[in-house]
């Protein structure tokens, strides 16, 4: 009927994931522009890391200082220079964070806008097959991720790492043994790291997963409530809500718990760790080999520790989280660009179909105004092995001929629509059909409406982004849209889409007509674009059509006859092959396959010929 | 003003209906805290007691000491923290289970205004943030104990030192406070601009179809760019804000130390208090940042979970579509649907009765008559004059869910449910009924033998697995299968084909018979199924004969359904 009917099955495609090491060369392929920020905003932060490390030995120093007994001017210089290190590391860790962000937020737009650059251009039938929900899932949860690590974990997770390396460095600085105390805690830390990643991972997959089903289930009962309310599905529906919403919170609490086991094991290494250096202090002191400001400095320089160390253990499942977001992203960017849609290579469909037949365009011949002419021939089509569509249909439209395609579902009507339009590639066969330079030669509606966020007239520009006013309005009057489209709150500024003014399906679907216009095609391909309205507002739609159409060869898959009545010809589709083709009035009077579709459709033997 | 006052409503029952975890939290989140507050002491202490003079015995005895504390920070930390967070999902829990029943409460009216995407952030997000209030208030009080327990262990080692940590860590709070108020307000601007890019890039992707079928996918991309690009730059902007802050926040916390360690310098110098006060100090003075800031995230969470809150508060305060309307329908109902001078919105001075059990056909010329007529008779809106009558009562006497048990409006674009086949078209029917009927008669058979799985196959989110006329199909058998007293169907066929429209007109003749039935519709085929067909065009009736005569005699009307 619609799109190909896609069976619920577990066949959809996902789209790729790339491999951790392309993942990585990707990473550095997008952050090589920027090389530059990247150094020097790294660079910034270690020395605002190594200016603030200097605070232990300062403090050691006061208490060297007063142990000692001097006089307390001594204690002036140490002070002073400890307000100095705080100034100077205020300002660097501005400075250095600032860098690392402008450069995290350049590579992620970077990132995203390839992203959806890839993802637009991806083949239909690809798309087809992965389902769109893989595709958004990507766009919005794995985008949301990366984000977040960008914005968040990555400069954290670089401050900390930096407080780590050089504290570790002075405290061997102070005494290579109170590193060596220190170490100690290491193993600790290590395994505990490697306990909770283990399990991190599984859990907080499932985790998202579950959020996603809440999600999707709040989505389904919120946007459906008129019909829930309406069928009396309040009940099952809000014990749904509750059971996807507790699964979630259970799940939740139980990465809690991880959490804070991991947490308890650290408090383990920290004491250790802590002991350890505390021991070293003492036998150097005994033996007379550090001051006892330095065994202080020590002390005072492991319990430092303790923050940048779970930190940065912390956020490894972030980080790892992240680059899992980002190996889906890759994974999609990473695609092999089609040398063109049109040329692009037709995915083997089924293994018992015949060698596929790339589908050709006759070469870039000159767009034939008004309109131009289009030879299907022997078109064969299959969704997979064993699911043939359409069987060598051949056809041809005349330049400014409007050929409606009618026919029971199933019987392969969009399938024929979609190749006609160069959207889908047919497993065998050839089409002929116009090349436009510049301008698109072909456009394709369906009944899928979709009004893009943003203003009315953004949404049309998105058909020819040069447009004038003037010539939006035109479109607009075209399709009988202009006074309805400039009586909104703001006329074509107007904010329409998710978010914005809502538009009803029919309003939605002249809006795509007008786009039509504005695109201006050799050919058009319209696919039941006036199903969705209801049949009042079908009739509305169809004249809105028939003025969008004027001037250009049209394609109608129809099933509201009215528009096989006004269209030149009529071609009958059954079960995937041309059982009928001719004018209206001939097909009707025939006693054929159309002529019974008539019947049935006027709802009457005795209803009389419009 | 109101919606602030309505949220902190919703704020107080988020925290009374968990006051046990949060009490539990709170209590133990304090362990924690003194006991962290308790090492930097303990440094100290070792230091002086058995590092100064090296004592070995000192030194394993207060490391035993070490480790008891150790012991009971760690604990405090881990059931403090598993208590809050139980709090915060608990709630948040709570919260979502009020904003969905609201929603789905009969008088409706929740979603005016507010897109489905806006209704379920309010479910999803806004609780989370409502419920993370829980957890802030318990790290919130254990840092307050944790500032008081470092200030009293510092009085207690020294009063000058003590008193300056107590008087100098609010004032560094308050410094901190008033310098990221300005930075929070802008960064929630940018934020929100931040968050207008990831939307446009999901709805241009939602519309890729759309995008392929125009070839506008070029047009797209560019116009993405530019909105990533200004989306960079606010984050940029916010990031630098927030950096600032980071800096500011360093230097004053760096510049507290050395103050602290000066003055205690001199103390011990001046022989008021021993080495070991001083130590602690300085370390206590390095350990209240912690605190310090976590008091400051508390707050930025607090103002994030008062605006959650007045966002759910409005939701659950949003007035109904219809209010009043108590009574219970007859049982069982005789089916008898009468308008009375029904006038609203386009409509005008309606009367029309349909008897119990009769297949009545209503064509309106005007789509958003037919829309109007339809809200007024789910009671999804209660007519300007007139009414309608449903068995001799006013439907707005009727209470609306009682109402709808009766008599079910099936809208043109009503919406599926994730499932299977079977599992949508017995939502709403009678428990054991027999959905054969129903589904025969909307010709649901071939939707189940095109769906692997049959009738027992998922049919996706929203029955995004199946196309739009075999939703449209599965959607009128579970109308069918609903056997309510009154249907009414609303346009039930525009994406079927003409030769499955034809069964499925003689199915719902077949499957209504005896029970009182309404299409509103202008497919000649479900029409001329009717017993009488009854014309609204211009907003009031004019014509009322069976669907043969009026197509034979009627040019309006053969009009409306047959061009």
């Amino acid at each position: 009927m619609t799109t190909p009917s896609h069976p619920a099955d577990d066949s959809a495609e996902l789209l790729p994931v790339a491999t951790p090491a392309r993942t990585r060369a990707a990473l550095r392929a997008l952050i090589r522009p920027d090389r530059g920020l990247a150094l020097t905003g790294i660079g910034v932060l270690v020395a605002a890391t190594a200016v603030g490390l200097l605070v232990q030995p300062l403090l050691g120093r006061i208490v060297d200082i007063v142990a000692d007994g001097r006089p307390a001017g001594d204690l002036t210089l140490p002070v002073v220079l400890l307000v100095a290190v705080a100034a100077v590391q205020g300002v660097t860790t501005t400075i250095g964070l600032t860098r690392v962000a402008r450069l995290g937020e350049t590579v992620l737009a970077r990132l995203r806008e390839q992203f959806v650059e890839r993802a637009l251009d991806l083949p239909a039938d690809r798309l087809e097959r992965a389902g769109a929900g893989d595709l958004t899932a990507r766009v919005t949860g794995d985008v949301a991720r990366v984000a977040e690590a960008v914005r968040s974990a990555l400069p954290e997770m670089a401050r900390s790492v930096l407080a780590i390396l050089l504290t570790l460095g002075a405290l061997a600085l102070l005494d290579v043994r109170f590193l060596l105390a220190a170490l100690l805690a290491v193993p600790v830390q290590l395994l505990t790291a490697r306990w909770y990643v283990t399990r991190a991972l599984t859990l907080y997959a499932d985790q998202r997963v579950a959020n996603g089903a809440q999600q999707q289930q709040l989505l389904e009962t919120i946007g459906g409530a008129v019909t829930v309310r309406g069928h009396r599905l309040e009940r099952q529906h809000t014990e749904r809500g509750a059971g996807r919403s507790r699964k979630a919170v259970d799940l939740t609490m139980r990465s809690v718990n991880l959490v804070l086991g991991f947490y308890g094991r650290l408090h383990i290494a920290e004491y250790i760790g802590l002991a350890a250096v505390l021991i070293a202090g003492f036998w150097l002191v005994r033996d007379g080999a550090v001051s006892i400001g330095t065994a202080t400095a020590a002390a005072l320089y492991f319990h430092s520790l303790f923050g940048p160390v779970n930190a940065a253990l912390v956020l490894l499942d972030d980080a790892q989280s992240a680059a899992a977001g980002l190996a889906r992203l890759v994974g999609v960017t990473d695609l092999a660009r089609p040398t063109e849609p049109v040329a692009g290579k037709a995915e083997p469909a089924g293994a018992a179909e015949p060698a596929p037949v790339p589908h050709q365009r006759t070469g870039p011949q000159q767009r034939t105004a008004p309109g131009a002419a289009v030879a299907v021939d022997a078109v064969s089509h299959a969704y997979g092995p064993g699911r043939p569509v359409l069987h060598e249909v051949s056809l041809t439209l005349r330049p400014g001929e409007h050929v409606a395609l009618v026919g029971t579902s199933g019987a392969g009507k969009s399938t024929l629509a979609r190749i006609v339009a160069g959207v889908q590639q047919p497993t065998a066969g050839t089409v002929t059909a116009p090349a436009g330079a510049g301008e698109p030669s072909v456009v394709l509606v369906t009944q899928e409406v979709h009004v893009f966020t943003g203003s009315l007239a953004e949404d049309l520009r998105l058909a020819r982004p040069d447009a004038t006013d003037a010539e939006l309005r035109g479109a607009l009057s075209t399709v009988h849209a202009l006074d309805w489209a400039e009586a909104l709150p703001d006329g074509l500024d107007t904010v329409v889409g998710e978010g914005g003014h809502r538009l009803d399906p029919a309003r939605a679907q002249q809006l795509a007509l007008a786009r039509l216009v504005l695109a201006g095609p050799a050919l058009a391909v319209l696919d039941e674009a006036t199903a969705e309205a209801g049949s009042a507002g079908a009739r509305v739609l169809e004249r809105s059509a028939e003025a969008a159409l004027s001037g250009r060869t049209a394609l109608i898959v129809a099933h509201r006859l009215t528009q096989a009545v006004a269209a030149d010809r009529v071609v009958v589709l059954e079960a995937g092959r041309v059982v009928e083709s001719g004018p209206h009035e001939e097909l009707r009077d025939a006693d054929g396959p159309y002529a019974a579709l008539w019947r049935a459709w006027s709802g009457s033997r005795t209803a009389p010929h419009p | 003003m109101g919606a602030d006052t309505a949220g902190r409503g919703v704020i107080r029952r988020a925290v009374a209906g968990q006051r046990r975890d949060v009490a539990v939290g709170s209590l133990l989140g304090a362990c924690h805290q003194i006991g962290e507050a308790l090492v930097p002491v303990l440094i100290g202490l070792i230091v002086d007691r058995a590092v100064v003079r090296p004592d070995g015995g000192a030194l394993a005895i207060w490391l035993v000491v070490l480790a008891v504390v150790y012991t009971l920070l760690s604990f405090g930390f881990r059931f403090g923290a598993r208590a809050g967070e139980r709090a915060a999902e608990q709630a948040a829990h709570q919260l979502r289970l009020d904003v969905v029943r609201r929603v789905l409460a009969p008088h409706g009216g929740a979603e005016a205004g507010r897109p489905p995407g806006a209704l379920v952030n309010v479910a999803t997000e806004d609780a989370r943030r409502v419920g993370a209030v829980n957890m802030a208030l318990t790290l919130g009080i254990a840092a307050v104990v944790g500032v008081v327990a470092g200030a009293v262990l510092l009085l207690r080692a020294s009063l000058p030192l003590g008193l300056l940590v107590l008087i100098g860590a609010p004032v560094l709070m308050a410094l901190g406070h008033f310098l990221a108020r300005p930075l929070q307000h802008r960064s929630e601007a940018e934020q929100e601009q931040a968050a207008h890019a990831s939307g446009v890039a999901a709805d241009l992707v939602a519309g890729v179809r759309v995008l392929k079928g125009l070839r506008a996918e070029r047009a797209a991309v560019d116009r993405y760019r530019a909105t990533s690009q200004a989306s960079r730059e606010a984050n940029v902007r916010a990031a630098r804000a927030a950096a600032l802050q980071t800096g500011l926040m360093l230097t004053l916390t760096g510049s507290f130390i050395a103050l602290v360690a000066l003055v205690g310098g001199r103390l011990v110098l001046s022989g008021s208090i021993g080495l070991g006060a001083l130590v602690s100090a300085v370390g206590l003075a390095l350990f209240l940042p912690g605190p310090i800031g976590m008091l400051a995230w508390v707050g930025a969470e607090l103002a994030k979970g008062r605006a959650s809150a007045a966002r759910i508060a409005d939701v659950l305060a949003a007035p109904g579509e219809t209010t009043g309307g108590t009574a219970e329908p007859a049982a069982p109902a005789p089916g008898e649907l009468r308008l009375n001078g029904l006038g609203h919105a386009g409509l005008d001075a309606l009367d029309l009765t349909v008897r119990p059990g009769e297949h009545l056909g209503i064509v309106v010329t005007d789509p958003a008559d037919a829309q109007t007529l339809l809200h007024c008779l789910a009671r999804r809106c209660d007519p300007d004059r007139g009414s309608v009558e449903l068995d001799g009562v006013p439907v707005t006497e009727l209470a609306p869910d009682a109402l709808r048990s009766v008599l079910l409006v099936a809208e043109h674009d009503a919406q599926l449910f994730d499932g299977t086949l079977l599992e949508n078209v017995t939502a709403a029917a009678p428990a054991g009924a027999d959905p054969g009927p129903a589904m025969d008669a909307a010709a649901v058979d071939e939707v189940a033998s095109a769906l692997s799985g049959g009738t027992g196959g998922r049919i996706g989110e929203r029955g995004s697995s199946l196309s739009g006329g075999q939703r449209q199909r599965v959607a009128l058998a579970r109308a069918l299968a609903a056997d309510r007293s009154v249907l009414v169907v609303h346009d039930p066929t525009t994406a079927v084909d003409a030769a499955t429209e034809a069964r499925i007109a003689a199915g719902i003749r077949r499957a209504r018979t005896g029970r009182t039935t309404v299409l509103v519709t202008s497919s000649p085929a479900l029409l001329a199924a009717t017993d009488r067909v009854v014309l609204v065009d211009g907003g009031t009736i004019t014509a009322e004969a069976p669907h043969e005569d009026l197509v034979r005699d009627h040019p309006v009307y053969r009009t409306a359904v047959l061009t």
